[in-house]
């Protein structure tokens, strides 16, 4: 890695942990996790258990739990990408951050190397919680079959979704306009498109991060899923060095 | 030295600066002064990249900004005090910077000492008052021991203690041989520290001169004297001066000696011998008076 990268990373590095913001949305996303995987782990049981019939899904994995679980909660983790970016818009700190490495490119490169292999850990230790959370109150009706890929899975989603949020937030520059836009494109138009019975919101990335994670569905193998994430975390970085070098800071 | 070459900004149709042409030389202060709104922070915002410029362009040493390989290291800017993450520590936030340009960490002590705020280094920046957030940003603008440095309003929140240790830093700094851009509206404050003065009004050039030239210009020499015979003699023997009251008059161009020797010389009475300098602040308003954007109705 060149010398200069390097350097933009560490600063990147240095600047992500010195503020109470990456803490707090790390550990919300710890305990979220478990407690919404705690709550499906008994809902599951539960279902199975009681009278009805119909609400029986048998036999499932702790990991498949904590993965419905993040489909819910992701945008807590990825809060921490997007204050990556827009908290420097808000307090205008981004003067300082282009002053210091006035290449574009390098900046965006920077946040992308720190915030992905931090996803990656976030998200894999998530999928561990979940898991752990869920498997007791599971009792005979969870597993932990296959947890390694899920975690493994949950954690290149992460990452790729993480650089996915920190293009579009370096475009839209705003909190609250980036976690809206997040939410529309992770939640409201896959669910909205699912619910109309398109088969466009498989091309969403919350729902291939999904096939990506559970990899068990019949839509499209694994692979196809992976790459459809990746096609918006490249088309969203695209956007994002855009913005940065033809807009004023 | 910072150069512009019809260095333009515009935004839709507003034109910010307008085909500025300037070489901003080593080792002197340079004043930059300008009514609001004249176009001097995008000016600055330009040079280190922050705004890309619509024509033209501002180089420092040289070399386009983007193209320094360690900026921090050749241009130290304060744009905008309060431009800091309110959350991040003083200390983390000049560690960052120093990483970014593979300063030694030292420096960061070493910087936070120049500025007295040595003590304060575990403080988060939003808890900084205006004076000490402007003390933190000239800490982070000399965190590269830069041979290039701009300033924009360095003095707005500071204590007169505080002002008076910026003017000697920046004479310091320019002693050492750098380049200092320095904005301010404080003229008299800018007259006991600028060697040399840019003067824009709507983004236009208005003058680039030494700061000597500018206010020697139309001194004069006022004169009280209590006999009205002993004025009409003074006044007979100074072709240009004129009476402003009854018993005074105003002499232009002459010198207290020329005019007190004169006086002696004659005999005559005087209650008051004065040197008007011209202040800066004068000679600022006669400058920029078509140039202002946004003035009060008077």
């Amino acid at each position: 890695m060149m010398l200069e990268l390097r350097a933009a990373v560490a600063a990147e590095w240095t600047k992500l942990w010195s503020v109470r913001s990456t803490w707090g949305t790390l550990a919300a996303s710890a305990v979220l996790m478990m407690m919404v995987s705690a709550q499906l782990g008994i809902a599951h049981e539960n279902n199975n258990t009681n009278e009805i019939t119909t609400d029986d899904f048998g036999v499932t994995t702790a990991g498949a739990i904590a993965i419905e679980s993040f489909e819910m909660l992701q945008f807590v983790l990825f809060t921490a990408a997007i204050l990556m970016v827009t908290g420097e818009y808000a307090s205008r700190s981004i003067g300082w951050t282009l002053q210091a490495v006035p290449v574009r490119g390098r900046v965006l490169a920077a946040k992308a190397l720190v915030i992905a292999p931090v996803m990656f850990v976030a998200g894999t230790a998530m999928c561990l919680l979940g898991a752990l959370a869920a498997k007791p109150l599971l009792g005979d009706w969870g597993t932990l079959d296959g947890l390694a890929y899920d975690a493994f899975a949950m954690g290149v989603y992460s990452a790729a979704g993480g650089v996915l949020t920190v293009g579009l937030a370096l475009v839209l520059r705003s909190t609250a306009t980036t976690l809206t836009a997040m939410f529309v494109l992770l939640m409201l138009l896959p669910v909205l498109l699912s619910a109309a019975g398109s088969p466009a919101a498989d091309a969403f990335p919350s729902i291939a991060g999904d096939h990506f994670m559970s990899g068990d569905t019949g839509e499209y193998p694994v692979l196809v899923a992976l790459l459809i994430v990746l096609a918006w975390t490249t088309a969203a970085v695209l956007a994002g060095l855009r913005s940065l070098g033809t807009r004023d800071a | 030295m910072i150069t512009l070459r019809n260095l333009t900004k515009r935004y839709g149709e507003l034109t910010a600066v307008d085909g500025l042409d300037l070489e901003v030389q080593p080792g002197k202060v340079t004043g930059f002064l300008g009514p609001n709104g004249a176009g001097k922070s995008t000016t600055m915002r330009m040079v280190v990249g922050l705004d890309l410029p619509t024509k033209g362009q501002a180089l420092v040493g040289g070399r386009r900004y983007a193209d320094l390989r360690w900026p921090l290291r050749e241009v130290g800017a304060l744009l905008d005090a309060k431009a800091v993450h309110p959350g991040r520590s003083v200390k983390a936030h000049l560690l960052a910077l120093a990483r970014s340009n593979r300063i030694p960490a030292r420096r960061v002590d070493e910087v936070l000492e120049t500025v007295g705020m040595g003590k304060v280094a575990k403080r988060r920046a939003g808890g900084l008052s205006l004076g000490m957030s402007q003390r933190f940003g000239i800490a982070a603008a000399l965190l590269g021991d830069p041979p290039v440095l701009l300033f924009d309003e360095p003095v707005n929140g500071l204590d007169p203690d505080g002002v008076r240790w910026v003017r000697q830093l920046m004479r310091s700094l320019a002693a050492e041989g750098r380049t200092i851009f320095l904005s301010s509206h404080l003229m008299s404050e800018m007259q006991l520290t600028a060697d040399q003065l840019v003067v824009i009004g709507r983004g236009r050039l208005i003058t680039d001169v030494p700061m000597r030239e500018l206010i020697s210009g139309g001194s004069s020499v006022s004169v009280v004297c209590p006999d009205a015979a002993g004025l009409a003699a003074l006044e007979a023997r100074l072709p240009a001066a004129r009476a402003v009251s009854l018993n005074e008059l105003l002499v232009p161009g002459a010198t207290p000696q020329q005019v007190g020797d004169l006086a002696y010389e004659l005999g005559i009475r005087l209650h008051a011998l004065r040197e008007n300098e011209v202040s800066l602040e004068q000679k600022y308003m006669e400058l920029t008076e078509h140039a202002v954007e946004y003035g009060a109705t008077r």
